[in-house]
């Protein structure tokens, strides 16, 4: 099915329904691949133990993929996710301490200060009408500033009880593939079965006629912001649980990693398409992948090499697709 | 139409431009008095050269509504190969070549990426960039970092002509080129077709591929380029170097008022904008406050020019 069928069919014509499933599917099949290369090399992979250390690696990502995701299919563009995550670790690694209530006060302080940061975000991209690549790029600084003020050197620490919660497992279910689950279950899909969701997806797929048909679209964008922020400190906190202290550097590889989960699972750049499994894949892939490196005596020196290969195949593979279309102009309007 | 209300709306962003340089060097000699003698002017002046050098492509990438983020790998990538190649080569000329081979390659990579693949550049040359820095890291580990910088490089960077720093020179002159190349060949006319209707400037017969060509590798060889001036700068080339390097020409070309989806704004602007990134993080570091302190201020800034200039439509 080529590029160019689809766009003569629209919106809702078959063609971009198989689009649809492109990017989780491939992401499945990768995923499938890598495990069983992985598992022929390490067996002790897939002990309950080895599950729960790849599930560990891999829950961070997706979740800031996720929230990542929500921003792209409303149209926008999120390059503070790093530095969200990086002020929350910072915060909840110095202010946790053991015992029930300095946790739970801890987690629902470090999820409030992620909605305030994605607030931030929200008002300066959808009412301060700033560009979201420029004003998230500026966002960052100061999200990370702050972390720097915090904690600048890395220290701090975290609650054993609250680390092993989190990054611990139950036979083979690791806790930290709940933690993800139930994050998706009560925050992706009963934003998404709403008429909320739905707000996302049009105003990102064409907010000009989402302005037109009256919807609220400057508050849509603003909350899409905020669940960035909100997943970015769930993953803030799972990373201060698995690392047991903070790090004013922790959250910064999770920007362009974010953007490209979402890619790889199918999400576009472009606004108003994509799903939430597919990140998640995508997020698993590509951390497994680099996981797996070290499994087959690869060099960690090759581990940014190994990264910036697989994103630029896996984009220009989407790409190909488009070549195959007759006619430049039908590919610069897609 | 809009051709005339854009030119004149951007003369205004110009002038705004040049009216926040001398706010903020008030506000520099306001801070400290130093800011007054030539030899802190001079240090700024070789400073915003760096990032100045590096907003020429930039702003043409901005100008086409692409943009280059593969700017801090190249210049640690360029700037160690450059270095390490001359050593062993005996001839510091051969710097040279390898910075102009760097940049034609990153150039074209993200050229195809970004036109033939049309994959969005904002991801694209960042994934280029990731390779970059995979690349620099496997030949720094497989081969010792020199200390030997090519002369030239030095005096390119250090050297003086008359009381003008040399960088400031070659800055100039490469920026008058920019200037020129906008306003009055037929290179300027196809990058404001392209960031202003690329389809129509595709049936118009506008070399669409061709001048995407030309903007990356005119921002991929202006940031090799730096990254030689900066070992030359710093006497040496290490890992790392270029990372300060990826938002500060990106927020010069912005508050030179560049629009950022394309098509308006010019390089005149970005002159102004890399002066004013630069005294800005002086002022910073003269007023003598945390790290952190510094970064939240300065993103603060950033992101209130920004308010002002780069508004959306509704």
């Amino acid at each position: 099915m080529t590029q160019h069928d689809s766009l003569r069919r629209g919106a809702s014509g078959r063609p971009r329904r198989i689009e649809k499933h492109i990017g989780p599917v491939s992401c499945t099949i990768g995923l499938a691949v890598v495990m069983a290369l992985y598992a022929i090399r390490q067996p002790l992979i897939l002990s309950p133990f080895g599950l729960t250390s790849l599930a560990n690696v891999s829950v961070p990502l997706a979740l800031a993929a996720i929230g990542q995701t929500v921003v792209l299919l409303g149209g926008g563009l999120d390059l503070s996710i790093g530095a969200q995550i990086t002020l929350v670790n910072c915060f909840a690694a110095t202010t946790m301490h053991n015992g029930v209530v300095s946790i739970t006060t801890i987690v629902l302080l470090s999820m409030t200060i992620g909605l305030v940061m994605g607030l931030l975000n929200g008002i300066v991209v959808a009412y301060g009408r700033v560009e979201p690549l420029i004003g998230t790029f500026c966002t960052s600084f100061v999200f990370g500033g702050a972390a720097l003020i915090i904690l600048p050197r890395p220290g701090g620490s975290i609650p054993a009880s609250f680390a092993t919660a989190l990054t611990g497992n139950m036979g083979i279910l690791p806790f930290s593939l709940i933690l993800l689950v139930s994050a998706i279950l009560l925050v992706w899909v009963p934003i998404f079965k709403s008429r909320l969701g739905g707000f996302i997806v049009a105003v990102g797929d064409n907010s000009e006629s989402g302005r037109l048909s009256g919807l609220p679209v400057r508050r849509v964008e603003l909350v899409s912001y905020m669940l960035s922020g909100l997943f970015a400190s769930i993953a803030a906190l799972f990373l201060a649980a698995e690392t047991t202290s903070g790090d004013p550097t922790i959250g910064s590889i999770y920007t362009l990693n974010s953007l490209a989960a979402a890619v790889l699972g199918g999400v576009a750049l472009t606004g108003g398409r994509g799903t939430v499994i597919g990140p998640v894949l995508g997020s698993f892939l590509l951390s497994i992948i680099l996981n797996a490196l070290g499994a087959f005596n690869v060099s960690s020196f090759w581990q940014s090499f190994i990264e910036g290969l697989i994103l630029m195949v896996v984009l220009g593979l989407g790409g190909l697709r488009l070549l195959r279309s007759g006619s430049w102009l039908a590919v610069l309007r897609s | 139409m809009s051709l005339i209300g854009g030119r004149s709306s951007s003369t205004n962003r110009v002038l705004l431009a040049y009216l926040i340089v001398l706010l903020v060097y008030g506000c520099a000699v306001g801070v400290n008095r130093e800011f007054l003698a030539w030899s802190t002017i001079r240090l700024q002046l070789v400073q915003a050269t760096f990032i100045g050098l590096i907003a020429i492509g930039e702003t043409f990438a901005v100008l086409i509504g692409q943009i280059d983020l593969s700017v801090p790998w190249t210049i640690t990538l360029s700037a160690i190969l450059s270095t390490n190649l001359a050593a062993m080569g005996g001839n510091q000329w051969i710097a040279f070549l390898v910075v102009i081979a760097v940049g034609v390659t990153v150039g074209l990579v993200n050229t195809i990426g970004v036109f033939v693949l049309r994959v969005h550049s904002l991801i694209w040359t960042l994934s280029v960039n990731l390779l970059l820095q995979g690349i620099a890291l496997v030949y720094i580990n497989a081969v010792a970092p020199t200390t030997h910088v090519p002369a030239a490089a030095q005096f390119l960077a250090l050297g003086n002509v008359g009381f003008m720093p040399m960088a400031f020179i070659v800055w100039m002159i490469f920026g008058g080129f920019a200037i020129l190349a906008l306003r009055v060949l037929p290179f300027g006319r196809s990058i404001y077709a392209i960031g202003n209707r690329p389809t129509a400037a595709l049936l118009s017969g506008v070399p669409v591929g061709r001048i995407h060509a030309i903007v990356f590798m005119s921002s991929a060889l202006g940031s090799a380029f730096v990254g030689l001036l900066l070992s030359g700068y710093s006497s040496q080339a290490y890992l790392g170097m270029g990372t300060d390097y990826l938002l500060p020409p990106i927020a010069a070309v912005i508050i030179g008022g560049t629009r950022l989806a394309g098509g308006e704004g010019g390089y005149v602007g970005s002159i102004a904008g890399a002066l004013t990134v630069v005294l800005l993080e002086a002022v910073l570091v003269a007023l003598n406050i945390s790290e952190g302190a510094q970064q939240m201020v300065f993103g603060a800034i950033l992101l209130f020019l920004a308010f002002l200039f780069l508004k959306r439509g509704r």
